[in-house]
């Protein structure tokens, strides 16, 4: 493949990763060797004559193109790739599953990775969107290093089609300092009704219909993926009765809580670790009625331009010591257990990443049929147009 | 004269061409979408309905903020716009006029995208907001409302009425507002019997440019309304890239063309018997 | 009234002053000052997708206005001189382009032109004579020129026309009386009458291209170019990077503006 020196050849790559797998050597020695991961990042920053060159398969293209959700990446690391690699990173940020499908159906998206949540890949590989990955190529990815409750969305019928990235729940935060002290809510109902409320013109919804509407149906108890036309009747009933009192519907609710233009908002578990970091006032709240519990997943889609450059992006940010830098700055769990190991205590204690287990029983995944359902975006539609 | 006809035909092939392949073919195609049926991850199945018509109801409130907003935007434009174009074509020093005029273009010569950025930052918690507190007159809140969206509006749009209003005032013959102050009129019925229907037609222009702009507006309620001042641009948007319904979305870019379409045509038979049969007002 | 009008340019100022300002900030939060960098600067010139999305700009606005200018041009020329039924054809597609919104051009060339490329694909695959496989139609470049330089020349045929209908048709008459060829007159008689027209169709057509956001959402397929990626950028979070592009493009019109300014001046010296 190469005739410089201090690369390894495929076969001695393969020769490496088994005897890794086999647990004949260490996970250093692998990484040492096989000069992938941390190490791979120190030499090609620190040795410019490396740059382009630091992966065995050789050359990877100059870019790589992800579509992803936002607050989702440490730039630090992206940097640490492309100084390894040559190859620059871009973000192209959605709000929803839904918008990300929507702008590959239309063709030509020009992404090489698609961050997908659990729910929606098994329409990614229905309608071709997305390839099986080979996974010679990401020898950085241990499936049993994974819980397969998270992991199994993944593969379908045999082949894994997207690798996991991270897990998390869907709640709300809100800032306790503007309950004027008031009890901290904990339960969806109250998150509605402190909407119309109390907090009245300062709370965010997701402009996500999973998430919307799915906490929605949960103010009357319904299951968060139902998609009775009934049910979601009454859901869209309460949606545009709340309407009036939102200060926006958006997923990139950040800004607007640290600004304190916003009270609460619907929030994904890293984010809430984010703000506290910066607002200890602010609470996260998983609704005891339950609601989402999703897992999201690296998936390459088959119209990907820089597949290498892809497959190397997701394998180095498959290292564990990348990951463990990837959760330090964005606060969501990886699920994989060689990261774990790598956290400190106080994070694997942390009750808003691992909840309770009596929390958790009570929350669902999205399920597949949503994404497609058409009264469900039809609904999200009409509530953001009302 | 046969070879005449021929280079005519040649010289308009392009052009009619181009008009034919990118403007009149997917018109057509919007227009047979929208009696189609939502496939099922999405997109469009061929079918004949007119149910994507009968659910325009359900974008009402989008119709009622955009045909509200457009009229309201394109007023506030104008009475910023007109004082301003009097006094560059009426009031200011020759010397500065052209350095001042350019200095009406230049803002419109960054993306509005980044214009409309520091207005989120202008209008949010830590801007404008934050400085009326401070001066203890209460907390209010700017962003994400109407009023955001149409300061968005009058901002991006601003030059685009200055410019035809300033011409039609320039070209305007001095002597005439001399001869109405020999003849002993006060400045102000001057002004409303002379320069104010001399400048119609660019007023008229204006405010038609402004207008149209405004109905397909996208970018200035995304930015600045926060998903709760909806347009029908945004519901456009939002029908194509987020709930995939491309047949009930090409219902409403129909629905959306004909409001236009006959809007405008009442404006112009309007503005035209306003400004006394005059024959320039014009899109230009 | 001088107050009033100090007052409207402060309003069309304090944001761009804003944007520049904030463009010059050491700290990553686009919100809170942390001392004066130039690092931003830096940062986007090097940032391929920043320089990639640029030239992407560009390309697609100087092919879209130099086309659009032509083909406008030669149209509104031809027009003189055509009555009837296509006159009112013409007239028709021009206050059509003009008057539909950006936003429908934008969807409707997308859904024509995917429906369009997956009928075609399989086809152009199917009579492929070569191994390699065929080509695979999609959107990009030419989706993007072909949408951006309609508008644009419904824009040039208005503008270039308004110049000819205030010509002197007389010295056309005198040319021709006179002996010149057709072209000879164009030349020598008519572009120099018609030109400036057709310098501020162009300069219209292309900034329109270069600015244009919504119809580039819709047909640029994979391609982005500037107001797409700073449309994401705003998205992912807004770093001072985005200040730093608006500021430099604002500085490149303003070079282009004065440019254009300085050729017209001559020109008029020189006529």
């Amino acid at each position: 493949m190469t005739d410089r020196k201090d690369f390894l050849t495929r076969e001695k790559f393969m020769e490496e990763l088994y005897r890794y797998k086999k647990g004949s050597v260490t996970r250093r020695h692998f990484l040492g060797v096989t000069g992938l991961g941390l190490a791979t990042s120190v030499l090609g920053s620190a040795v410019p004559g490396l740059r382009g060159a630091a992966f065995a398969q050789g050359s990877i293209g100059d870019r790589v193109v992800l579509a992803t959700w936002p607050n989702y990446h440490d730039p630090a690391n992206f940097e640490a790739f492309t100084a390894a690699t040559g190859a620059a990173v871009d973000m192209n940020v959605f709000g929803s599953n839904e918008e990300m499908l929507a702008k590959l159906q239309a063709g030509g998206s020009g992404w090489d990775i698609v961050v997908a949540t659990n729910y929606a890949i098994p329409t990614y590989v229905e309608t071709g969107l997305i390839e099986p990955l080979d996974l010679s190529r990401i020898p950085n990815f241990d499936p049993s290093a994974y819980d397969p409750r998270f992991a199994s969305p993944g593969v379908i019928e045999g082949k894994t089609y997207g690798i996991p990235r991270n897990l998390g729940t869907t709640g709300y935060c809100i800032n306790t300092a503007d309950l004027e002290g008031g009890a901290t809510p904990t339960t969806w109902k109250e998150y509605w009704d402190l909407t119309r409320g109390a907090l009245s013109g300062r709370v965010i919804v997701h402009d996500y219909q999973l998430t919307a509407i799915g906490n929605a149906l949960k103010y009357f108890g319904y299951s968060f993926n139902s998609v009775d036309p009934a049910e979601l009747a009454e859901a869209e009933k309460l949606l545009i009765e709340a309407k009036p009192h939102l200060f926006a519907i958006t997923s990139d609710y950040q800004p607007s809580m640290r600004s304190g233009d916003a009270a609460m908002s619907m929030c994904w578990t890293g984010d809430a670790v984010q703000l506290q970091r910066d607002i200890p006032e602010i609470a996260y709240v998983l609704g005891k009625e339950g609601g989402e519990l999703w897992s999201d997943f690296f998936t390459v889609p088959a119209s990907a331009p820089h597949k290498d450059a892809a497959y190397a992006l997701i394998n180095f940010l498959l290292d564990p010591q990348i990951g463990a830098k990837e959760q330090a700055f964005h606060g969501y769990p990886t699920g994989d257990s060689r990261v774990d190991a790598l956290m400190p205590e106080e994070v694997l204690k942390d009750p808003v990443l691992y909840p309770a287990a009596e929390l958790l029983s009570a929350l669902e995944f999205g399920a597949a049929v949503t994404l497609t359902d058409p009264t469900r975006a039809e609904i999200m539609a009409r509530f953001k147009a009302a | 004269m046969q070879r005449q006809g021929l280079r005519t035909w040649l010289f308009l092939a392009p052009a009619g061409a181009w008009f034919l392949c990118m403007l009149v073919l997917p018109l057509i195609v919007v227009f047979v979408f929208a009696f189609g049926e939502r496939g099922a991850a999405g997109g469009y199945v061929p079918a004949f309905t007119f149910e994507n018509f009968a659910n325009l109801g359900a974008r009402w409130t989008a119709f009622q903020n955009t045909m509200i907003l457009a009229p309201v935007g394109t007023l506030a434009c104008l009475l910023i716009a007109y004082p301003l174009a009097y006094f560059l074509a009426l009031r200011a020093s020759v010397r500065w006029r052209t350095l001042l005029l350019i200095l009406v273009i230049v803002p419109f010569w960054t993306s509005i995208l980044i214009r409309s950025y520091a207005w989120i930052y202008l209008l949010g918690g830590q801007g404008i907001p934050s400085l009326v507190k401070a001066m203890g007159l209460g907390s209010i809140r700017l962003i994400n409302t109407p009023f955001s969206v149409l300061v968005g509006i009058v901002y991006g749009y601003l030059p685009l009425m200055v410019f035809p209003i300033y011409v039609a005032l320039e070209r305007l013959d001095k002597r005439l507002l001399e001869a109405s102050s020999d003849l002993g009129s006060p400045p102000w019925r001057s002004f409303l019997q002379v320069t104010l229907p001399l400048s119609m037609p660019g007023v008229a222009t204006g405010c038609m440019l402004v207008f149209i702009l405004l109905m397909g507006e996208f970018l200035i309620p995304a930015l600045l309304g926060g998903g709760k001042v909806f347009f029908i641009g945004n519901a456009l948007v939002d029908l194509f890239l987020q709930s995939r319904n491309w047949p009930f979305g090409a219902a409403v870019a129909v629905a959306l063309v004909l409001v236009m379409l006959v809007t405008v045509a009442a404006y112009l038979r309007f503005t035209r018997r306003w400004a006394g049969g005059r024959d320039d007002v014009s899109l230009m | 009234m001088r107050i009033y009008a100090l007052a409207v340019y402060l309003f069309l100022y304090i944001p761009i002053g804003v944007i520049a300002l904030f463009s010059f900030n050491a700290g990553r939060h686009a919100a809170q000052f942390q001392g004066f960098s130039a690092q931003w600067y830096g940062k986007a010139l090097s940032n391929p997708f920043v320089v990639d999305a640029f030239q992407t700009s560009l390309i697609v606005a100087l092919t879209s206005a130099v086309l659009a200018t032509l083909f406008g041009t030669m149209a509104a020329m031809a027009l003189q001189s055509v009555k009837g039924r296509l006159r009112v054809a013409f007239d028709a597609l021009i206050y059509i382009a003009v008057m539909v919104p950006g936003i429908v051009i934008g969807i409707a060339t997308l859904i024509a032109l995917v429906t369009l490329f997956d009928w075609l694909n399989p086809l152009l695959a199917a009579v492929w004579p070569l191994a390699e496989g065929a080509p695979q139609l999609s959107l990009g470049y030419g989706s993007l020129i072909a949408a951006h330089g309609l508008f644009a020349m419904a824009l040039v045929i208005i503008i270039v026309r308004a110049r000819m209908a205030g010509m002197d048709r007389s010295l056309v008459e005198a040319s021709a009386d006179l002996g010149a060829t057709p072209w000879g007159t164009f030349r020598q008689v008519t572009l120099p009458q018609i030109f400036p027209g057709i310098l501020a169709g162009f300069l219209l057509a292309f900034t329109f291209s270069f600015d244009d956001f919504i119809i580039a959402f819709f047909v640029a397929g994979s391609q982005t170019t500037l107001p797409v990626y700073v449309f994401s950028s705003i998205r992912r979070g807004v770093t001072p990077e985005i200040n730093a592009i608006g500021t430099m493009v604002l500085a490149v019109s303003l070079l282009m503006l004065v440019t254009a300014q300085a050729i017209l001046q001559r020109g008029r010296k020189a006529g």
